[in-house]
């Protein structure tokens, strides 16, 4: 049974359990929602809870090298949603519809 | 320690409590504001953890540019009623929940025996002139990873015009 003072002192495993329930949140979004727009931003916070776990181990290892990653990760993330939603643009002047049961049988 | 555990606490509450909103409301304009309010929190925590530069980019490039793009792409379609907006199926559903929570508590365990073995600070972060110390790392070090970024980006931007305007296709309803 963790004592009180493992509740009080706030270091990387908070931040850590944190990061990972919002990992598992985005998961959830991806797996069960049938809006296309819905599953990126599933995604979108999964790639913020990554980034929230490399800011914690940042910090924990005294180096700067995670805020590096995460600024790539951003930049990589910023388009990443502009091709997502362009693909969604295009999926939506096809079928008229952006819920993923229209178009699950994508052939040719 | 107790102020700091106050902040931690209520600021990882609405975080989840927001993340949780994104997920499960039925009207995606609802979802991108609400996740909108969980980029802030992300940048919160970002601030508490002494990370300001990320936290500012977070502000701009996640909570504005990225979710203005949401939204507007929303506004594009004609989205009155979400008739059902969770896939089908009582039992796929739950296994899908399972999954993640099972990955969740994966990466929890991984977390709670990982964090032993790591070594201390050699020196800590300076505080003040973190975003120095980034910007000399970034144009030094990292200076050909950022250039291949803005050639990415600009790939990037090209593909998106592109692929909005293609036309047709074998699903087209003429």
């Amino acid at each position: 049974m963790p004592d009180i003072e493992t509740f009080m002192h706030i270091g990387l495993p908070h931040y850590l359990f944190l990061s990972a329930i919002l990992f598992s949140f985005g998961m959830i979004a991806v797996l069960l929602r049938k809006n296309v727009i819905v599953m990126l931003m599933g995604i979108e916070l999964m790639l913020n809870a990554v980034n929230l776990s490399f800011i914690a181990f940042s910090k924990e290892s005294g180096s700067l090298n995670g805020h590096i990653m995460v600024f790539f990760v951003m930049t990589i993330a910023a388009a990443e949603a502009g091709v997502g939603l362009a693909l969604v643009v295009s999926i939506y002047k096809k079928f008229h519809e952006v819920n993923i049961r229209f178009f699950e049988h994508l052939k040719g | 320690m107790l102020w700091e555990a106050i902040g931690f606490y209520s600021l990882a509450l609405f975080l989840l409590f927001f993340a949780f909103k994104t997920i499960t409301v039925p009207n995606p304009i609802h979802a991108a504001l609400y996740l909108v309010l969980t980029m802030i929190g992300v940048a919160a925590v970002f601030f508490h953890l002494g990370a300001e530069f990320i936290a500012g980019v977070q502000m701009i490039v996640y909570a504005g540019a990225v979710m203005v793009l949401f939204v507007m792409v929303l506004m594009l379609f004609d989205l009155r009623a979400e008739i059902r907006s969770f896939s089908r199926g009582l039992f796929s559903g739950a296994l899908k929940v399972m999954s993640a929570a099972m990955l969740a508590g994966l990466a929890l365990g991984a977390a709670n025996s990982s964090v032993a073995i790591l070594e201390a600070p050699a020196a800590p972060l300076g505080g003040g002139d973190i975003t120095r110390q980034l910007g000399i790392m970034l144009y030094t070090k990292y200076l050909y990873a950022f250039e291949i970024l803005g050639i990415l980006l600009l790939v990037v931007a090209v593909g998106v015009v592109s692929v909005s305007r293609i036309k047709g296709g074998t699903h087209a309803r003429h």
